[in-house]
């Protein structure tokens, strides 16, 4: 593969010979079968020559806190979505045809990561082992640990702990719906919307169709922790999932909850 | 350790995180075990929105922490349009008192005033 070329294409304009080549590789695609190697030859150096598209475009959301090769990651992705689209008969300017896509790429990056707060590689790195400790210490005490224990164990400060904390707390849709669905049917049966602890409750009405759009799992620890009043560790233990986690889903389903409960 | 910490925000959601966070930094200093912890990031949560809903606009909201080994009160403060402390048949007062030991709404001075108590679970460990 030849070396990639990160100066913006502004600089240096392309000369004959690589709009040329562009030509001949995006008939390449559209004549030969997709997935033949010569497709696949002609489908990888088209990106390979683009990307210095995808840096220049990169380099302007630089400076919005998120990672430089993160951006130039999903804008390839927007890069490889155009070339696989692109319609060689409608004559267009391959690269008037990418930028909006890769664009666009790079801007659905932004708008999903805008809720989770972005740690620094350090505290990052320290996911792992607090995560490890937390559970190790669970099983030593028989109850959750505190911060501190969490910091002595790990050896580094109660500060870090709390942030990493923090920063899990925020982490919400994605990585949740990562750690697998496996739905534990025995909780569930256990817990009806029948539940005595909800008579009580004003608009019940409003809340019962908002509990049953919460995926099965938050509906059950919902109800486990707000209606049985188990706590967070009982509940990690009896769904089989971590305390952190336990944590992270009653905070997404609370938020879903009273969104849907104001939005009236 | 006595002596209160106050953090004051302008009553709307996007400040809300601010109380949130100071009450998880004051939930270290009272070495709660994490799960409490985060109950009561939820539950500061809960009590700060519940107000911010009902503020009466351009007022502002108080937080006020008094923490000692073991045991932690939140006061969270503010001026609604209501005037009448939250109502106690609802969803997201069941909420808070699921999430701590103790919860109170008083009217205080005009103001909402609504008092969360949290004691540490377990004995503390040396």
């Amino acid at each position: 593969m030849t070396p990639v070329d990160t100066s913006p294409p502004g600089d240096e304009r392309w000369g004959d010979e690589q709009r040329a080549r562009e030509r001949e590789l995006l008939s390449v695609l559209s004549t030969t079968a997709v997935g033949s190697s010569e497709f696949s030859a002609a489908r990888q150096e088209l990106i390979t020559m683009h990307l210095p598209l995808v840096h220049h475009i990169a380099r302007r959301y630089r400076d919005r806190g998120e990672n430089y090769d993160d951006l130039v990651q999903v804008g390839t992705i927007g890069l490889i979505s155009a070339i696989d689209r692109f319609e060689i008969e409608r004559g267009l300017e391959f690269s008037t045809f990418a930028t909006p896509t890769i664009i666009g790429e790079i801007k659905r990056h932004f708008r999903d990561r805008t809720t989770t707060i972005r740690l620094p590689r350090r505290l990052q790195e320290l996911r792992g082992p607090i995560y490890t400790a937390t559970e190790d210490l669970t099983g030593e005490l028989h109850r959750s640990p505190t911060v501190r224990e969490i910091a002595d164990r790990v050896g580094i400060s109660s500060e870090d702990v709390l942030e990493v904390l923090e920063a899990q707390a925020a982490y919400s849709a994605k990585s949740l719906d990562d750690e697998g669905d496996d739905d534990r049917g025995g909780v569930a049966s256990t817990l009806g919307f029948e539940d005595p602890g909800m008579e009580e409750i004003e608009y019940r009405e409003s809340l019962r169709p908002l509990l049953e759009k919460l995926p099965e799992r938050e509906r059950q620890i919902i109800m486990m922790r707000f209606f049985k009043n188990m706590s967070q560790s009982e509940i990690a233990e009896q769904v089989g999932i971590s305390q952190m986690h336990v944590s992270r889903l009653l905070a997404r389903a609370l938020g879903e909850l009273r969104e849907g409960l104001t939005a009236d | 350790m006595s002596g209160a910490v106050t953090v004051s925000f302008p009553a709307q959601t996007q400040y809300v995180s601010l109380a949130r966070t100071m009450a998880a930094a004051m939930a270290v200093r009272a070495d709660l075990p994490i799960d409490q912890l985060e109950d009561l990031r939820l539950a500061v949560d809960e009590a700060a929105a519940q107000l911010v809903l009902d503020a009466v606009s351009g007022t502002e909201l108080r937080c006020v922490f008094t923490e000692s080994l073991g045991t932690l009160r939140i006061e969270v403060r503010g001026t609604t349009m209501s005037g009448t402390v939250p109502a106690t048949n609802t969803f997201g007062w069941t909420v808070l008192t699921a999430l701590v030991d103790d919860v109170t709404a008083t009217i205080e001075a005009g103001e909402v005033c609504v008092t969360l108590h949290v004691k540490r679970h377990e004995p503390v460990s040396a």
